[in-house]
């Protein structure tokens, strides 16, 4: 379980956070949803430590991340699966190489059982033949399928996904939106999804929670997110209509 | 009618007269705090370093075989400059084995370490800010920290140990083609007999000439190097702060250089 608790958060003359409560449950997937530039994608870099709140405590698991040594962390980060926005591929390294990268460093597999692992991530996001290819030649639906792969390489309790189906095509991020649910019940992880495309949210998420202006407004099911009076939270409703 | 309390005092004025240069003296603080942190972090985990053993051999091909042709021209010309310039000076005056003397003390001693390091701090200086920098823009640095490695060790390290292994031998192949490029310019240009050319030259030559330009090229390396990574490591927003960044580490890596050759030169001559 991930709990945050009064979380604040400043970068230079603009608050970002201003006391954020949120608990993610596990084997649940949460969305969170608000508009871009709000300070969604900080909260999941908090989550693993690497930017910390200016105060406020995160807890995973039960521990507290804010006060965890450096080496703690590193191993804190093992639990974590972290999809980046533009999937964040080492752009030097072929798609085999980025995902049997972490495998080589944490784990003590040979060389073949590497190969079968990385195969094995690879089919789990639908993608075969490619470990030899490098991330500049292949398309942004692709690299986001490789940076899942290798977030799911080291079999992460936890995943998270800084907006997923941004930038892609809708038939491209319906494709996104089946592998985070197969992944799901394939694996069995929890899930902390930041977007701020409704129709995606409303495909994979089983909770929801809405954060505007440094705060979550609003925790709720899809029925509860559809039923809301607020006008904040109506506004995210309506964009689903006329999509 | 002007607002008179838009006009501001004296007491504002003086102030405002200090606070640029404040302002930036406080960011120069600032900056070479967290430079060092970053160095003590990657010293105290150097350790590490036979980790990433297969990174410092790339980045030693980077920095050092990729780097050859361009030494080597540069030292050639520099050389060859000398040499014809040096025969110019003392034209009449004094014995001309003394241009052979006088190429290679000036060679050995800065020249080539000196020129080296400010052609290699665009050619690689510049190299290592925009790739990291690009790196950081792009999220592969967070994305290296959330797979639980250490950035530092992982980029920063491998960089600097080429750096300091790579330069003294730039500089070692730079002397010798530097010295033959001033033999060739005082027999084809000048007219020096190459004989007259040796005998300058064995006539001055001390092997800690030799080993000064070494120590320059070894400290050179480490500069350009670590403060190049240092900003590409502190890129912040898109390409424009890419662009920013790589031109600041070529002005701070050539000053820091020309200051270290003059710092090198009183504490060592």
């Amino acid at each position: 379980m991930i709990t945050l608790t009064n979380i604040w958060k400043r970068f230079g003359e603009k608050q970002v956070h201003q006391g954020v409560n949120l608990e993610v449950r596990d084997h649940e997937t949460l969305v969170i949803l608000g508009r871009s530039g709000g300070g969604k994608s900080v909260l999941l870099k908090m989550i693993i430590g690497l930017l910390k709140p200016d105060s406020g405590s995160i807890a995973v698991d039960g521990k507290e991340v804010t006060t965890l040594s450096y080496k703690q962390l590193q191993r804190l980060r093992f639990k974590f699966g972290f999809l980046f926005q533009g999937a964040a591929l080492f752009d030097s390294m072929t798609v085999g190489q980025n995902i049997e990268l972490a495998l080589r460093r944490h784990s003590d597999f040979k060389d073949a059982d590497i190969e079968e692992r990385v195969k094995y991530a690879l089919e789990l996001v639908k993608l075969k033949n490619v470990e030899h290819l490098m991330p500049s030649n292949i398309s942004g639906g692709m690299k986001k399928r490789v940076g899942l792969a290798r977030a799911i390489a080291l079999t992460p309790k936890y995943m998270l996904y800084d907006e997923p189906t941004t930038g892609l095509d809708v038939e491209t991020a319906d494709g996104i939106n089946l592998l985070i649910n197969e992944l799901k019940t394939t694996l069995g992880v929890t899930s902390i999804v930041v977007t701020h495309d409704i129709h995606s949210a409303f495909v994979i998420g089983d909770r929801f929670a809405i954060f505007e202006n440094g705060q979550f407004i609003m925790t709720g099911t899809k029925d509860d997110i559809r039923n809301s009076p607020n006008p904040e939270v109506r506004k995210y409703i309506e964009s689903e209509i006329e999509t | 009618m002007t607002d008179p309390t838009n006009h501001p005092s004296l007491a504002e004025r003086i102030a405002g007269l200090f606070h640029r240069p404040g302002r930036s003296i406080l960011t120069f603080f600032e900056h070479l705090g967290r430079y060092m942190s970053t160095i003590g972090w990657m010293l105290y985990n150097f350790r590490n370093a036979k980790e990433y053993s297969g990174n410092i051999m790339q980045q030693m091909v980077m920095i050092g075989n990729n780097s050859i042709p361009i030494v080597l021209f540069v030292s050639m010309f520099v050389g060859m400059v000398t040499s014809v310039q040096s025969s110019y000076q003392l034209y009449d005056w004094i014995p001309r084995s003394v241009v052979g003397a006088l190429v290679t003390k000036s060679v050995l001693l800065e020249l080539t370490p000196l020129l080296t390091a400010l052609v290699l701090a665009g050619k690689v200086g510049a190299t290592i800010t925009a790739e990291l920098g690009t790196m950081r823009v792009t999220e592969q640095i967070d994305a290296l920290e959330a797979l639980a490695f250490d950035p530092v060790s992982f980029l920063i390290t491998p960089r600097v140990l080429a750096g300091i292994l790579m330069f003294p031998v730039l500089v070692i192949f730079g002397d010798l083609v530097a010295i033959l490029g001033g033999m060739f310019g005082a027999s084809a240009i000048a007219g020096i007999p190459v004989e007259a050319f040796v005998d300058g030259m064995q006539s001055s030559f001390e092997t800690w000439d030799a080993f000064f330009g070494i120590i320059k090229g070894t400290v050179f390396g480490f500069i350009i190097t670590s403060v190049s990574c240092y900003q590409g490591f502190q890129v912040q927003g898109g390409s424009e702060g890419v662009g920013k960044a790589t031109m600041n580490s070529v002005v701070v890596t050539c000053l820091s250089v020309v200051v270290m050759d003059f710092v090198l030169a009183s504490v060592l001559l």
